[in-house]
């Protein structure tokens, strides 16, 4: 009995005229989405691969690696052109020296605010008002419809339980608005195949993953819905009812979490930090600056070799006392950041489409973890390159001037560009990706379950004539 | 009769109970959205004022005319309660100095990238998005809901033209929504008042014509609505039509125009041009130290086989002359680099200009597009308001460092640090002048961009007078299609 309703509820709305519209609607989006994504991504690419290139050739000629200062770059992601999260509010690109403070900067959004006004076509603003409003208005009169139109009754005149009846239509609609849109997704992966992009196996993985999270994001909306029509007698009123729970759950809820309760935590201003640390700086300074006048060769022998030794160990000293000073306050802005965005976070997941929304952006790398991620793995090059530096020139760049003796005639040769190690950007493993998204993803399930009890809890009390 | 059928139409609208929830809900959305801009804003104030101070710290820490280093803050803007634009997307300042490029920096987003992740909720989104999806739920079986109700024939047993139908259509649904819709407007302007936010006269001028501007868009959707429900049979079709055309309209011809732009125009990515300068730079700097080596060489060969005394006399009498030699090639450099920087940057700068243009030319097909442009630039938190502050604190720069030349040319200069190197003597450093020496209370101050009502109004006229052409187009076009209506 179970197969023939969802059979019925499947012939009802794939034979909807609605249904051609909004499937092709549908179909013509989700390959816009991979289109537009996979040519961004590979916009992105080139111009990522033009500023490394540059990169390079800024420092040709050079002879010293003590005189090099480079950037590095967040590299794009096939996944976050699809999924942007904040990868577009970030700052990509990192000023690097061998030390003293780094920060990442340049967003897309400020480099090109254009683009921060409408911003672009990915799957979580697809799954987010499209699919979800599209499943609202497949369900909306699930069951007052079929009361309205006097064919519930003809249907009960069967003998079928009421719980079965909701799964049937659950189930239907279910299958009804999702298995179709399998093609254009997958017509979507083969435009990333035309377009030359190559993802990897854990990237094919993770966009399932994704589209996943939004088919079951979509069963929130299909459940809500059947429960929201079973609830009201008309038609009418639960397609209005659902319509502002939309607006709230999509529009709302996310925004106005985030907004109003990231506001109770006091995370102090970035530029207050600055004040501190440049008031710091100040005064290392001039500890740097009256430890230099003191200095007193050791007899005449290189002295210049002697002072240059001397300044970098003074350099060095301040860079340490900067850096531990700097690390503490950012510690501890990072800390209350953290505590901010659990709480606005876990407030914003009161919404399915927050719930969403994190998963997918976790599962693409585009999470609020990746800001922190990317300034993490620059410091950790910051070593590398000052190691490196040390090694080849016994000094590394940044933090206060260079002295470099270059005696006429005995001219070092060029620098080799090629040897400065790569910044390669690691994204987090397969596993630990599932593990974050994981409460999403039961955040979601739970939610279907909870509107599908509601509905049957609803329809057992509903009023058949 | 017209009047009447007005009549009609408002308490149609009013005893509806749709008028409830969806005037209940968006009362509840603009205020809220507002107290919201009001704490941001705030927020954004507090902000303001601690980097203004660090700019001043900044200033005095400087030891000589020549390294002087400013910071430029962008002001917020009042009127980012009510439209947020690009407000928090572009960079809060840019640091102002002889050597590195003026560029805005350090958006609020990048900074505290969670208020990003779901963005902000202001009255401009609460228009765009909730009320002409409010404006379709009322209009999109005004006809057509008429003739499947049986209502239709019925009125037009008595003597009314069509098009007073249609007017009376557009005029009752307008009262009947726009109206009370001024309640919560209203409450908002209240609300200003009461949380003392500083609103000039300028302003209110600005938040009236926002007001204006929202009910014109609101008006496009009513009438809109109409044209589709004297066009389609059943109610059930034009709403699915108007729904299909609102997410097109709302959300993907905006988004779709700005990327096809993004297509046509492509440019260079900032981390390029910083590179190409960046090498530039280095080269210069190399030609540079190559020849101020000649230049130490041969003055050393000039005192080749001088005694001690001659050669300390010889340095006394030529270092006023050697230095200012020295400092005319830097300065030389230093200009070329600027020059050249300036040529890139120009070159970038209209490539995003011609960017720009044509994404806003082609996400104007959408009137949602219209209505929000127009909304950013009333706000004066548009797509341009990067490039008017980097423009300005271009031009603080300038006055800046001319200041600052003048002045160390009148007062003379002194060095950051200096490092002497004797055979006698060793190395000797000395740290210039002593901290807070420079007076720095007579250096320009930077001046915020700053506008006329007109020079925000002008913009905005072609995105207003987008939203009326298609309101007009659309009332006339369902005028017309209503006298071929087949009323039975």
């Amino acid at each position: 009995m179970l197969k023939l309703l969802i059979e019925k509820e499947l012939k009802e709305i794939i034979g909807s005229p609605k249904f051609i519209m909004m499937f092709a609607i549908s179909s013509i989006l989700i390959l816009l989405t991979f289109y537009v994504g996979g040519i961004n991504y590979k916009k992105n690419i080139a111009q990522h691969e033009a500023a490394k290139l540059e990169n390079l050739r800024s420092m040709e000629g050079i002879k010293d690696w003590r005189l090099i200062e480079h950037n590095i770059y967040l590299p794009p992601s096939i996944l976050a052109s699809l999924v942007n999260g904040i990868s577009n509010d970030i700052g990509r690109n990192v000023d690097m020296y061998g030390r003293g403070e780094i920060r990442p900067h340049g967003s897309v959004y400020n480099e090109n605010p254009v683009y921060a006004a409408f911003r672009f076509l990915d799957l979580t603003f697809l799954f987010q008002i499209v699919l979800s409003l599209f499943s609202i208005l497949f369900t909306y009169n699930a069951v007052n419809g079929e009361k309205e139109s006097g064919t519930l009754r003809l249907v009960f005149s069967n003998s079928i339980p009421r719980g079965k009846y909701i799964l049937g239509k659950i189930l239907g609609s279910y299958a009804a608005l999702s298995i179709p849109l399998i093609i254009p997704f997958l017509l979507g992966c083969l435009v990333l195949s035309v377009l030359g992009i190559q993802l990897k196996g854990s990237e094919w993985f993770r966009l399932a993953l994704i589209i996943n999270a939004g088919i079951l994001f979509m069963g929130v909306f299909i459940t809500l819905s059947v429960f929201i029509s079973s609830v009201s007698r008309r038609s009418a009123n639960s397609f209005l009812l659902l319509l502002v729970i939309w607006i709230f759950v999509i529009l709302v809820i996310p925004r106005a979490a985030v907004l109003i309760s990231g506001r109770f935590i006091d995370v102090p201003p970035i530029d207050e930090l600055n004040n501190k640390k440049n008031a710091y700086n100040r005064e290392l300074a001039e500890t740097v600056l009256n430890k230099l006048k003191t200095f007193k060769a050791d007899g005449n022998e290189d002295l210049f070799a002697q002072f240059e030794k001397y300044m970098e160990e003074v350099n060095d000293d301040k860079d340490e006392k900067m850096n531990s000073f700097g690390s503490k306050l950012d510690e501890e802005r990072k800390n209350r950041q953290n505590v901010q965005s659990d709480l606005s976070l876990t407030l914003a997941r009161i919404s399915p489409a927050a719930q969403f929304s994190l998963a997918s952006s976790i599962i693409a790398g585009t999470s609020l973890t990746l800001s922190q991620e990317f300034l993490s793995q620059a410091k950790n090059y910051q070593n590398v390159f000052k190691t490196f530096q040390q090694e080849k020139s016994g000094g590394s760049s940044g933090g206060g001037m260079k002295m470099i003796m270059v005696n006429e005639g005995d001219e070092p040769p060029d620098i080799d560009p090629t040897e400065l190690p790569e910044f390669v950007y690691k994204e987090a493993n397969l596993d630990s990706i599932i593990v974050a998204s994981l409460g999403d993803f039961g955040l979601l399930i739970i939610y279907t379950f909870i509107f599908f009890a509601g509905a049957y809890m609803a329809f057992r009390r509903f009023d058949l004539r | 009769m017209f009047s009447i059928l007005i009549k009609k139409e408002l308490i149609a609208i009013l005893q509806n109970p749709k008028f409830i929830t969806t005037f209940a809900v968006s009362s509840f959305l603009i205020i809220l959205s507002v107290l919201i801009g009001i704490n941001e804003y705030k927020n954004n104030l507090a902000q303001y004022d601690t980097g203004i101070s660090l700019a001043k710290s900044k200033i005095e820490e400087s030891r000589s005319w020549h390294s002087i280093n400013a910071i430029a803050y962008r002001k917020p803007d009042p009127m980012q309660i009510f439209v947020s634009g690009v407000n928090n997307d572009i960079g809060r300042f840019s640091n102002v100095s002889r050597q590195g490029e003026v560029k805005l920096q350090n958006s609020s987003y990048s900074d505290d990238p969670v208020f990003a992740i779901f963005r902000n909720i202001d009255f401009a989104f609460i228009m765009t998005i909730v009320l002409s999806l409010f404006a379709i739920m009322f209009t999109y079986n005004a006809v057509n809901g008429e003739k499947e109700d049986g209502t239709l024939r019925l009125l037009f047993s008595n003597s009314i033209s069509r098009a007073e139908f249609i007017a009376s259509k557009v005029v009752g649904a307008w009262l009947g929504l726009v109206v009370p819709l001024l309640i919560p407007i209203s409450i908002s302007f209240l609300l200003i008042i009461s949380f003392d936010i500083n609103f000039r006269f300028f302003d209110w001028s600005r938040v009236l014509t926002l007001a204006f501007v929202s009910i014109t868009y609101f008006t496009f959707f009513i009438i809109f609505g109409i044209l589709v429900s004297s066009i389609t049979k059943s109610s059930s079709t034009s709403f699915l039509l108007l729904l299909t055309f609102w997410i097109i309209t709302v959300f993907i011809i905006p988004r779709v125009g700005v990327i096809a732009a993004g297509q046509i125009i492509r440019i260079p990515s900032h981390a390029e041009i910083e590179s190409q300068l960046d090498a530039f730079s280095k080269d210069s700097w190399k030609n540079y130290t190559t020849q101020l080596s000649k230049t130490w060489n041969e003055r050393r060969l000039q005192m080749e086989g001088m005694s001690e005394s001659e050669k300390a006399m010889y340095e006394d009498d030529n270092s006023w002359g050697w230095m200012q030699t020295d400092d005319k090639l830097r300065k030389i450099n230093e200009e070329n680099i600027t020059d050249y920087s300036r040529k890139l940057f120009e070159g970038y700068k209209n490539n995003r200009i011609e960017l720009r243009k044509l994404a806003l030319t082609l996400s104007r097909f959408s009137p949602a597009s219209a209505y929000q442009l127009a909304a950013m630039n009333m706000a004066s938190t548009d797509i341009a308001l990067k490039v008017r502050y980097e423009d300005a604190i271009q031009l603080y720069k300038e006055k800046i460092l001319s200041h600052a030349s003048q002045k160390a040319e009148t007062d003379g200069d002194s060095f950051g640090l200096r490092i002497s190197m004797d055979s006698e003597k060793g190395i000797s450093v000395e740290g210039g002048r002593d901290q807070n020496m420079l007076d720095t209370s007579e250096l320009p101050q930077f001046a915020e961009p700053s506008y006329t009502f007109a020079q925000i109004f002008e913009p905005t006229i072609i995105d207003i007078s987008i939203l009326f052409i298609l309101s007009i187009a659309c009332f006339g076009l369902s005028v017309y299609r209503f006298s071929k209506f087949d009323l039975r």
